[in-house]
């Protein structure tokens, strides 16, 4: 029993590293709090469900981050950058438009019901571990979650462009004074964090379902593991997500009763010990 | 403005309701403006943390709707008189709110907004889960009393009556806001607004009166929450659900942060606006949206800040 509840407990958290990875790298850069990110989850997700439908889930896997990676540009282009001097508030609300009318977009396109995509053939069957069935496809979400975490890392501390990123997380102005060209800059990144929202939303699918609202849950836990861990630090919410998806899943079973409450509690308890989050110095 | 110069405002401000009333024949147009007076005190709840703290909240619904559930659950009990459960109700949010503040105000920026997020979350999450008496997910029915303050029940639910009683409600409360900014305190909480340090500096401690502000903005909530318990007679988890929060900043920071009129004026044009849409399009919600990025992009500072513009470029030509 415990050994599921840890399983699915670092499943959910998983999925929470791909989320909010993106959500983080976009605040560090961008200094923008990205409603919008659960919409382009909420996008992800139907884009499989139907390319799944007309092809396969392996298709969908590549398509829907693809082309949320190709929204993500287009937002920062069309919007960050023309924003970027504004109250940090406008641009949140900005976001919080936009999703208003993706999940209005989504509501009229897909209809406003659940719906529901099955687990692909190729995972599904159980393996046992430590003495339990295992569903593979979980363990796949593992693994990418895994995947994503150390792909990050690695980029950002020893490719030439994640060594451009920090910095300009750091210093936007003084970065772009050294040569970086830091519009280039800022729409890989947030084409990247759009990216993993998708890919989030895609591995999502099969085990949440559906439904124009399905992002409002993900979103608020993914803002909640990146305040944890401190805004716009990556290792910080790494640990912040697996932390939150083991409260859950271990809550749901000892304390049924607040189990709901937990992330929520975590987090108050938290930034009263430490503001600014696990991991951040920032402001 | 002088006290005598607000009076005469405020009195202005009844008889355009009584003007607002005499022209409108419709029953249900009432009952959109009575909705979008209730907003409009909420919205100055939300407005007010925002113009004296520089603070945003995603959270107020959780006052919004405490207040209609704290009503709700005293009447069913039968604990006292709902004259005496209102005035409880509201000294209650006011210093649980307090308690809060001063926990949470230290929180810097970006961070204190998902702080009242999350509080709020949690307080929608615990009505949806609480069956029995609140009836989770499905809400309460409010059973109001046959006469409050003296007035009869069937008098008070007329739709005019309603109105007129959540306009004088709004009126009240703005008076009682700009009153507070001008003492004392008004001006300490604006100076830590602007730099929490140097107001340190001159001797000022900032942590109380910024929850002070914070229990302030969370009485104008509950305020609006009580109205809107009197005006539906129901209470459910969606009055604490943060996209009620979400929605209320909008209208603040579509009117304009810099004024009180503003979050006022937002408000009345939501309901307008959506009552508009209403009749040609089912996503009224994107069409939102959009209106909302318009505003915004092109007009920082709202609507109220687009009005004195354009009264300004005209004064300014020789």
């Amino acid at each position: 029993m415990l050994t599921i509840q840890i399983f699915n407990g670092l499943v959910y958290g998983a999925l929470l590293i791909v989320m909010s990875s993106g959500l983080a790298l976009i605040y560090g850069l961008r200094r923008v709090v990205n409603f919008a990110h659960g919409a382009l989850y909420m996008l992800g997700a139907y884009i499989a469900f139907a390319v799944a439908t007309v092809s396969n889930f392996w298709a969908a896997l590549v398509i829907a981050p693809a082309a949320m990676a190709v929204f993500g540009v287009l937002i920062d282009r069309y919007g960050f950058r023309l924003l970027q001097d504004r109250e940090p508030l406008n641009v949140m609300l900005v976001t919080f438009g936009l999703l208003l009318i993706l999940e209005d977009l989504v509501a009229y396109i897909w209809g406003k019901g659940n719906h529901s995509l099955f687990t692909p053939e190729l995972l599904n069957f159980s393996v046992s571990l430590f003495g339990h069935d295992m569903p593979a496809y979980r363990i796949g979400v593992l693994v990418v979650g895994v995947l994503v975490a150390l792909g990050l890392t690695l980029w950002l501390r020893y490719s030439r462009m994640g060594l451009f990123v920090r910095a300009a997380s750091t210093d936007p102005v003084t970065t772009s004074m050294q040569g970086v060209n830091t519009d280039v800059l800022s729409a890989t990144v947030v084409g990247l964090g759009s990216a993993l929202a998708g890919l989030a939303g895609v591995v999502a699918a099969p085990f949440l379902s559906l439904s124009p609202h399905m992002s409002s849950d993900v979103l608020i836990d993914s803002f909640v593991v990146v305040v944890i861990g401190g805004l716009g630090s990556l290792a910080g919410a790494f640990v912040a997500a697996i932390l939150l998806g083991l409260m859950q899943a271990l809550g749901a079973v000892y304390l049924p009763g607040v189990s709901v409450l937990l992330p929520f509690i975590f987090m108050i308890a938290i930034l009263i010990w430490k503001p600014s989050g696990l991991a951040g110095s920032r402001t | 403005m002088t006290l005598t110069r607000m009076s005469l405002n405020a009195l202005l401000a009844v008889v355009a309701a009584g003007v607002i009333l005499w022209l409108t024949t419709s029953n249900s147009l009432l009952g959109m403006f009575t909705q979008a007076v209730i907003y409009a005190i909420f919205a100055l709840g939300v407005g007010v943390l925002l113009k004296q703290n520089g603070l945003v909240s995603f959270g107020h619904a959780l006052y919004f709707g405490a207040a209609g559930y704290s009503v709700a659950v005293i009447l069913q009990l039968g604990w006292m008189p709902a004259e005496w459960a209102i005035l409880v109700t509201l000294v209650g949010i006011g210093s649980a709110s307090f308690l809060v503040g001063l926990v949470i105000v230290r929180v810097p920026g970006i961070a204190f907004g998902m702080l009242t997020l999350a509080i709020g979350q949690m307080a929608y999450l615990l009505a949806v889960r609480a069956r029995g008496m609140t009836g989770g997910s499905d809400g309460m029915s409010i059973q109001w009393p046959n006469t409050l303050f003296g007035v009869s029940q069937s008098t008070l639910l007329k739709p005019s009556v309603l109105f007129f009683v959540s306009w004088v409600v709004l009126v009240l409360v703005t008076c009682v806001l700009v009153q507070v900014m001008r003492t004392r305190f008004g001006a300490i909480t604006e100076a830590i607004r602007d730099n929490e340090e140097r107001a340190r500096f001159i001797g000022i401690r900032t942590a109380v009166p910024r929850a002070a502000v914070y229990a302030l903005s969370a009485v104008v909530a509950g305020v609006a929450g009580l109205m809107s318990a009197l005006n539906t007679g129901f209470v459910s988890p969606e009055n604490l659900h943060w996209s009620v929060s979400a929605i209320t900043l909008l209208m603040v920071v579509v009117g304009g942060v810099k004024s009180l009129a503003g979050p006022i004026i937002g408000a009345i044009v939501y309901f307008l606006f959506k009552d508009l849409l209403g009749e040609h399009a089912t996503h009224s919600m994107a069409i939102f949206g959009a209106a909302l990025i318009a505003v915004i992009v092109f007009s920082p500072d709202g609507l109220i800040g687009a009005f004195q513009r354009l009264f300004k470029r005209k004064k300014v030509h020789p």
